[in-house]
């Protein structure tokens, strides 16, 4: 049945915003219909801060991270020290870790963790191109800092099988962290404090 | 140890219940489907931290509750031991969400106001809780066996139900791995860390299981001796999908009393070792079929009563005098684990078995602190019984006193 009372950029938009994770069809009707009535300012500039995000950002060649320059600016600057790498599973860890402003090494953002049962597995992470890295040369020490849940500890330990061949040094976070709990949330001297007490694998 | 006292907000039929137990024997009477099974279930509830009745806790709601804009379920109950007096109580919460998904039920498990989690749930209150479906355990699937062990075994030990549900979750990780792995390709070395998991929390529970069959094995042998006039005797035996020790058939002598099984001098580590081995060396075929095919969610657990497998060969009456002799093993087995006698819960059991059977189960009750059982029929019952029950009549969710106790509130 084609409903004829509500034009069509109307109905395109709320079945848009519920594709978004964590929106259902209500809240999707909901923020449409906000834009609709509310200020044309705030819709306008999220189209274009939309289309810059897609546009603008891309991820690093070197590390994964998100960045608007490739490669970029934690990779591109000479005072990072190149021989330490973080590994760290999505890009909000590593804006948690940056902001302790204690770790002066680099990164590589694997963009997940091992989880079979919601599809995701060793081929869906950023795995090679670390290892290809690491082949490379230089670095001296990698630090597994995934989540301490089941699923980070899990990704931390397919990851020494993966690199320890390698012949890097291999640590994991200190067990400071909160279990269970999520990096990103972690507050900088919990953070600081894992990162001093990290344990060679 | 015995229950005190009992309150339940909208769970089931009951919108609302406050009961006051005695430490007597209580007899619930009441017509079919009028609250008396649930009242069992409740106490169980709070034993287990889930219903042996369904694993959805939704069910466990009053069909009301969320029409009537309360959309929660409270089970509280007050415990009295030896030494200490404790207050239990789980809540189920429905959660309206705002973006239009089905609402969530969150549960909240508190002892002594305290909020904890479900392993630490373990070992305030034990109760044996005996149904009439129960009769089918001997001859029914292995996984209602083994649910029934685990049961028992959570109700003791935190550490058990921890490598239970750490083993449980892993499992299913591990399949829908070996079933990408099958279907997609991919690297078999992402099985290691899960096949380490799985070995570390299988031993313990398999371990756990052994040691709690060994001694309810015994028990229950000497409970059917005594049901069957000394004519038979029964054992159960724990039939390991994995045994990293001995086979299991040289622990058991035909026609001797089964022995607990002497270990031999082997550390759980090195048996974690032989079960993590012996995963990596199925690891084709667990890849070809999708499934781990090892492990103890395959475990067996059988009743053998002179040389025959009661499960199989068994008639309906032996099958019944098995469960009991089980049941009653297990009621010796948690005073002797806990120092505690536990709460006998028998609801209907008694229409299931003849009158012999009947009385002998309930001169046993004298030795128990507190029996909660629910009948249809007053007649059922003995003279010399019916002397020393308080009754209790139970109708629509509403309880009433009928001796002269003091009446408890609906
Ligand atoms: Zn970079």
């Amino acid at each position: 049945m084609k409903n004829v009372a509500i034009p069509p950029a109307v109905t395109r938009l709320i079945e848009t915003f519920s594709e978004l994770p964590g929106i259902g069809p209500k809240t999707a009707s909901r923020l449409t219909f906000y834009h609709l009535r509310g200020k044309s300012e705030l819709a306008l500039s999220l189209a274009k801060e939309l289309q810059n995000l897609v546009e603008k950002t891309r991820f690093c060649s070197i590390c994964y991270n998100v960045t608007e320059e490739d490669p970029c600016p934690i990779c591109s600057d000479e005072s990072r020290d190149k021989k330490v790498l973080c590994v760290v599973a999505e890009p909000l860890d590593l804006l948690a870790l940056e902001r302790t402003e204690q770790y002066t090494g680099s990164y590589h953002v694997l963009h997940g963790a091992l989880a079979p049962l919601e599809g995701i597995f060793a081929e869906d992470l950023r795995i090679k191109e670390l290892e290809a890295r690491l082949r490379k040369g230089g670095v001296e020490e990698v630090i597994l800092a995934t989540n301490p849940t089941s699923e980070g500890d899990y990704t931390a330990a397919y990851l020494l099988t993966r690199l320890k061949p390698l012949g890097v040094r291999i640590t994991r976070l200190g067990r400071g962290l909160p279990m269970g709990g999520d990096l990103e949330y972690a507050d900088a001297v919990t953070l600081t404090r894992a990162l001093e007490a990290r344990q060679e694998l | 140890m015995h229950i005190r006292s009992l309150s339940l907000r909208q769970f089931r039929t009951y919108a609302r219940l406050e009961m006051d137990f005695p430490p007597a024997p209580i007899l619930l009477l009441g017509a079919n489907a009028q609250g008396k099974t649930s009242l069992l279930e409740a106490l169980a509830y709070l034993a287990l931290g889930s219903s042996p009745l369904t694993h959805i806790d939704r069910q466990l709601l009053h069909w009301q509750a969320v029409a009537s804009g309360m959309p929660f379920a409270q089970v509280k109950a007050v415990v009295v031991k030896k030494e200490r007096t404790e207050t239990l109580e789980i809540v189920l919460q429905l959660s309206q969400t705002t973006n239009g998904s089905p609402p969530r039920l969150f549960k909240r498990i508190r002892v002594n106001d305290r909020t904890v989690k479900r392993s630490e749930l373990a070992g305030h209150l034990n109760v044996v809780l005996f149904l009439p479906e129960d009769v089918t355990l001997v001859g029914g699937p292995p996984a209602d066996r083994r649910r029934h062990l685990d049961n028992l075994l959570s109700q003791v030990y935190p550490e058990y139900i921890e490598a239970q549900n750490s083993y449980t979750q892993t499992l299913s990780r591990c399949n829908a791995l070996l079933r990408y792995l099958r279907d997609e390709g991919g690297d078999p070395a992402q099985l290691a860390p899960l096949e380490q998991v799985l070995a570390e929390t299988g031993v313990t529970v398999s371990l756990y299981r052994r040691r709690v069959l060994a001694a309810l094995s015994l028990h229950a042998d000497q409970f059917y001796q005594k049901l069957t006039g000394g004519q038979a005797w029964l054992q159960l035996q724990y039939e390991p999908n994995f045994d990293p020790l001995a086979p299991p058939a040289l622990d058991y002598q035909l026609g001797l009393l089964p022995q607990e099984s002497p270990l031999p001098p082997v550390d759980v580590e090195t048996l974690q070792e032989i079960f993590r081995t012996t995963l990596v060396k199925h690891r084709r075929r667990a890849i070809q079929r999708g499934v781990t095919g090892i492990g103890p969610q395959r475990d067996e657990m059988r009743f053998f009563s002179q040389e025959v497998d009661l499960g199989i060969f068994g008639s309906r009456g032996q099958q019944r005098s098995a469960v009991l002799a089980l049941r009653l093993a297990e009621l010796q087995w948690l005073q002797e684990e806990t120092g505690e006698t536990p709460v006998l819960l028998l609801d209907e059991v008694l229409a299931e078995l003849d009158r012999d059977r009947r009385n002998y189960l309930l001169r046993l009750l004298d030795g128990v602190e507190q029996t909660i059982l629910t009948t249809t029929d007053m007649e059922m019952f003995p003279a010399f019984f019916r002397e020393k029950v308080l009754t209790f009549r139970v109708a629509g969710g509403i309880i009433r006193a009928v001796s002269s106790m003091s009446a408890p509130g609906d």
